[in-house]
């Protein structure tokens, strides 16, 4: 594409203010982790004592080694299923386009618009009568549910955007649908299942809410979980929190940073067409 | 496509119909059984062989497990499996564990009369008589009981404390010497003419937290003093027909409001959180902070020699002192395991030298316990000492309230804090203040 | 290979179409069992669990005891209860911060991200947006929270640019502070905007762009002929996730106002919350979430018909 050095110099402004605005709070977040203990920050203000230590302190005292395991047990047990569900269903509802598709997919709609704060009491005592409170499975079952909505959502818009002539190409090769879905459909929803992927992951590890009510031992929740450790009655230990949630949050962007690399040459390969 | 919607409505509708028949008439939730009432005999023993004892107390207080692993130390046959939470997750949590199969054998709950009310709570009475109990300050011990009737303060004892606090005012001492105050002030209205000359010189009268309805310290203290405690009293215990609105309790309202429109709290107090406010008269800044004796050893650890604390002085001179003083409370769950063995830990809490040592110097409060019991040593000059013969003083001459926030479990965030708001900022009439806070508890209580 | 239309002579065409209504005849239901696991996952712990909330909207109950019927009264609670119909209203106004700011920016950035080559600028870019999503929202908004205070960045920021008078504590002043937490909501979803945004942008063709840069048109033009036309099917699932985030919001006003200062900040969400937890009101508490709940239905009703409108 021919774009001028002008276009090209106001686009790099436009994206570094946005960025700016991005980073500001997550800056304050670790010049406050690196303050003494006990002190209240003000504003962004790097210490003049950098109290790198506070990372170990905070790792220590939220359980963040057990933690960081349970979650990963977790996300294995969440975000497979949850994309191979929501592919299968946002096929069979985007290009099989099956009866009565339309009524489950208002059905998955109505999941979307769901406060999550109705559905804990009553997945509470479903899960306690099911006899898993206490075990990951309590948070691992509701998950899947709770994400079909957006990921059948998500997936069936980006089948529903694949051209009819690759769909009738697949069919004239004498593929029976499952075939024509795993070695066609599929790879061509890499992108939009590698955002899927990060956003599935991400929403797991940062579940709170689900992780603190239906789990009641603290060592088998999320590590997002850990952060009420640092929140006292009345006062919070906001230099430890600062550092804990970094901590959390590393993780998230290695895996993050990593699936970009999947996901932008799949944006590449998509691109390049005809 | 709306059609297609109705559709999915109308079966759900036939679903949740079957659903509501299938229940049966008594719906959600089980019949708990009534409020416990007391058993036979109990053991005052201690417990031989091997015992695991579980806790599940808040994080962010260490006194429980410093307390356990002593304990160990003297009874290594004795051992303790803590788990902590959130102190806002264990309100929420506790109830739902109490009533399950699994409930651990000592909680840190605050509000005691639901969970009393539904049976979930061990009767302590059979260990009041047979431990003694009685010798111990009886003001602080009914802040625990629960009537058949509901009613707090009167009935049978469901919970006991681990350190017992008292609030108050602090002060920068540096500060305070800068606006001519020799000695703490004994009416309100000297209290009223010091912030005045604070505010003139310059510095910031009072330095508190109102994100959550820290401003009802103050508040509670002056209406402590114009409206008779008794009184105040029986609307925190529910009493029927009890009302906050009074004369007395608009008048302190009118004084917070003054205090608010002169601009003696900060400008931002409405988003000020309780660290940041600790924070700030930690680095001087503000001449007085009300508060409690939690914070005293911190605050000797951070100003020292620089802090003192005065309880929030009488109308008239001579008056007697009114402070809010609780306990922190734990309850032993009707249904736990080691009910006789963790009775016997939390008079042991209270009664043994260690344990009352370790309950001064962890967390400031005073540890409760027979009132002929020397308490632990603390070097003078320090502002824990101020604060515990403050608490000896009041159970002396004084008079022990428990909170606002503890009438019901919704009043405070739901009343306290933004109606707070709204009167330190002048949105509010002191009169509606009062009214919308009556208002609510009635429609609480109505449930 | 693929991309170009098969060309079939006629005989081939009607094989084709015979043997292609075969297939799609066995799929039509076999379809189904594509979408099965999806609906059973869904349907045991998310409709099961929510038709269970619907029974308790008809009790007053305290999550422990038995409950006791009461009917409709909760309902009609709801809907005569001033303080429980503001939350509404002031969700509504969230829509425009959580919704039409990061869309409207986010279409913005990704256009521009997208003009550049992968793997620089570009990429650094995208990494940057996206972090708002990674941070746990806990800890997001208590850094928010004292970006807003009195002595944080935001202040320091105007004082630095010479707006020092328009300084104050955000998120403590009773006209400032539902917007200040709007802002936070537009924070957070701004960089969810843009990656959904940027995918559905790797599908548009290339040559579309290439022939209008030929007919002479910029970058203003082709944004607003090309980019925004192509992507009405990721603007809607924006639209519509960030509008339901707004109206049912909880954990960013959860943490950095809980409704207040007084209750400006108040939403159904923490309200919901509020009753059943603090208050142990669950059979008020679940009325107040179908009614949430309905109202959201409705809106993203709405928002499909005018996109679908769009599309056409």
């Amino acid at each position: 594409m021919n774009t001028t050095r002008r276009e090209t110099l106001i686009g790099r402004m436009v994206l570094i203010i946005f960025m700016l605005f991005t980073l500001m709070p997550l800056v304050s977040m670790l010049s406050t982790a690196l303050q003494p203990e006990a002190t209240i920050p003000t504003g962004i203000s790097w210490p003049s004592d950098p109290q790198w230590h506070n990372f170990v302190d905070a790792f220590n005292v939220a359980n963040l080694g057990t933690l960081l395991w349970s979650s990963v047990l977790i996300i294995l047990g969440v975000v497979p299923v949850s994309l191979l569900f929501a592919t299968m269903a946002g096929y069979g509802l985007g290009v099989l386009r099956v009866r009565g598709g339309q009524v489950a997919f208002l059905l998955l709609l109505l999941g979307l618009t769901i406060p999550l704060e109705s559905l804990i009491i009553p997945l509470y005592y479903q899960m306690s009568d099911l006899g898993l409170l206490n075990t990951r499975w309590a948070l691992i079952l509701p998950l899947i549910g709770l994400f079909m909505p957006f990921g059948v959502f998500w997936m069936r818009t980006h089948f529903q955007s694949v051209p009819a002539d690759i769909t009738e190409a697949a069919s004239v090769d004498g593929a029976n649908s499952w075939m024509a879905f795993l070695r066609i459909q599929v790879p061509l929803a890499v992108p939009a299942l590698s955002s899927l992927a990060v956003l599935l992951f991400l929403w797991t590890w940062n579940q709170f809410l689900l992780a603190i009510v239906l789990v009641d031992d603290p060592n088998q929740r999320t590590m997002a979980g850990a952060l009420g450790a640092f929140q006292g009655r009345y006062g919070t230990n906001i230099v430890l929190l600062c550092a804990g949630s970094l901590l959390i949050m590393a993780p998230t962007i290695l895996v993050f940073v990593i699936f970009q690399r999947q996901f932008v040459k799949a944006l590449l390969q998509g691109s390049v067409k005809g | 496509m709306f059609r297609r919607y109705f559709a999915v409505v109308a079966s759900a509708v036939m679903i949740l119909s079957m659903l509501v028949a299938c229940s049966g008439p008594s719906g959600p939730g089980t019949n708990q059984p009534a409020q416990t009432s007391a058993a036979g005999p109990v053991s005052t023993a201690l417990p031989t062989g091997k015992v695991t004892l579980n806790m599940y107390i808040e994080t962010g207080f260490p006194l429980p497990q410093k307390l356990a692993d002593e304990f160990t130390r003297q009874h290594p046959n004795v051992t303790f499996n803590i788990r902590q939470d959130q102190f806002q997750v264990i309100t929420e949590n506790g109830p739902r564990e109490m009533a399950g199969p699994n409930p651990p054998d000592l909680i840190r709950l605050p509000q005691v009369v639901g969970p009393a009310k539904s049976g979930l709570l061990l009767n302590l009475d059979p260990y009041y008589k047979a431990y003694g109990w009685d010798k111990w300050s009886q003001s602080l011990l009914d802040q625990m009981r629960v009537g058949t009737d509901g009613i707090r303060g009167h009935g049978s004892l469901y919970g006991l404390g681990i350190g017992y606090d008292v609030t108050g005012v602090f002060y920068n001492k540096k500060l305070a010497a800068q606006i001519g105050m020799k000695s703490p002030p004994t009416t309100i209205d000297e209290f009223n003419a010091l912030l005045a000359k604070a505010k003139a010189a310059g510095l910031l009268p009072i330095m508190q937290f109102n994100d959550i309805g820290g401003v009802n310290f103050p508040y509670q203290a002056l209406a402590n003093q114009f409206e008779d405690p008794a009184t105040l009293a029986d609307w925190i215990y529910n009493k029927p027909g009890a009302t906050i609105n009074t004369p007395g309790t608009v008048k302190a309202a009118q004084y917070i409001a003054q205090w608010g429109k002169a601009g003696y709290f900060s400008k931002d107090v409405n988003s000020l959180d309780y660290t940041t406010m600790m924070g700030r008269f930690e680095k001087g800044q503000g001449v007085f902070m009300f508060n409690g004796d939690w914070e005293s050893a911190n605050l000797d650890k951070a100003m020292p020699g620089n802090v003192g604390f005065f309880l929030f002085p009488p109308e008239k001179a001579g008056g007697r002192s009114v402070a809010m003083s609780a306990p922190a409370s734990y309850v032993i769950p009707a249904r736990a395991k080691n009910a006789a063995e963790m009775v016997y830990f939390l008079n042991w809490v209270h009664t043994n030298e260690a344990a009352r040592k370790i309950i001064v110097e962890e967390n400031g409060a005073s540890p409760g316990g027979p009132s002929d019991l020397p308490l632990p040593p603390i070097p003078a000059g320090t502002v824990l000492s101020q604060t515990l013969a403050a608490t000896n003083q009041l159970a002396k001459s004084g008079v022990a309230i428990d909170f606002f926030a503890n009438a019901t479990p919704g009043i405070y965030a739901n009343a306290f804090r933004p109606e707070l708001q709204l009167l330190v900022a002048g949105k509010e009439t002191p009169e509606g203040f009062v009214q919308n806070i009556q208002k609510s508890y009635q429609q609480e209580l109505k449930q | 290979m693929m991309g170009s239309k098969p060309e079939l002579n006629p005989i081939v065409a009607s094989s084709v179409r015979s043997s292609r209504h075969r297939l799609v005849a066995r799929g039509r239901w076999a379809g189904w069992l594509y979408v099965l696991p999806a609906l059973v996952m869904y349907a045991l712990f998310v409709l099961w669990p929510l038709l269970t909330s619907v029974e308790y909207s008809l009790y007053s109950w305290n999550g422990i005891d038995a409950g006791r019927w009461v009917g409709l009264e909760n309902y009609w609670s709801v809907l005569t209860d001033s303080e429980l119909i503001l939350p509404i209203v002031h969700s509504f106004e969230l829509v425009f911060f959580f919704t039409v700011i990061p869309v409207c920016l986010g279409l913005v950035a990704a256009a521009l991200i997208r003009g550049f080559s992968e793997g620089g600028f570009g990429a650094v870019a995208r990494t940057i947006l996206f972090l708002p999503q990674v941070a746990p929202l806990v800890a997001a908004g208590i850094a928010w929270k004292w970006a807003y205070s009195e002595t944080g960045i935001v202040n320091q920021l105007l004082s630095a640019v010479g707006l020092g008078s328009l300084t104050r504590p955000w998120l403590a002043d009773f006209g400032t502070a539902l917007p200040a937490v709007g802002f936070i909501g537009a924070w957070v979803l701004l960089g969810f905007c843009t990656v959904l945004l940027l995918t559905g942008m790797s599908k548009i063709d290339p040559a579309l762009y290439e022939a209008a840069r030929i007919d002479g048109s910029g970058p203003i033009q082709e944004f607003r002929f090309i980019t925004v036309p192509s992507l009405i099917g990721e603007i809607g699932v924006c639209v519509t996730v960030s509008m339901i985030a707004a109206l049912s919001s909880f954990d960013i006003i959860y943490i950095s106002t809980y409704g207040g200062p007084g209750r400006v900040t108040m939403v159904p969400g923490v309200l919901i919350y509020r009753l059943a937890f603090d208050e142990r009101k669950v059979g008020l508490a679940s009325a107040m979430a179908v009614i949430l709940m309905i109202l959201v239905v409705g809106c993203v009703l709405v928002v499909q018909r005018v996109m679908k409108g769009e599309n056409s």
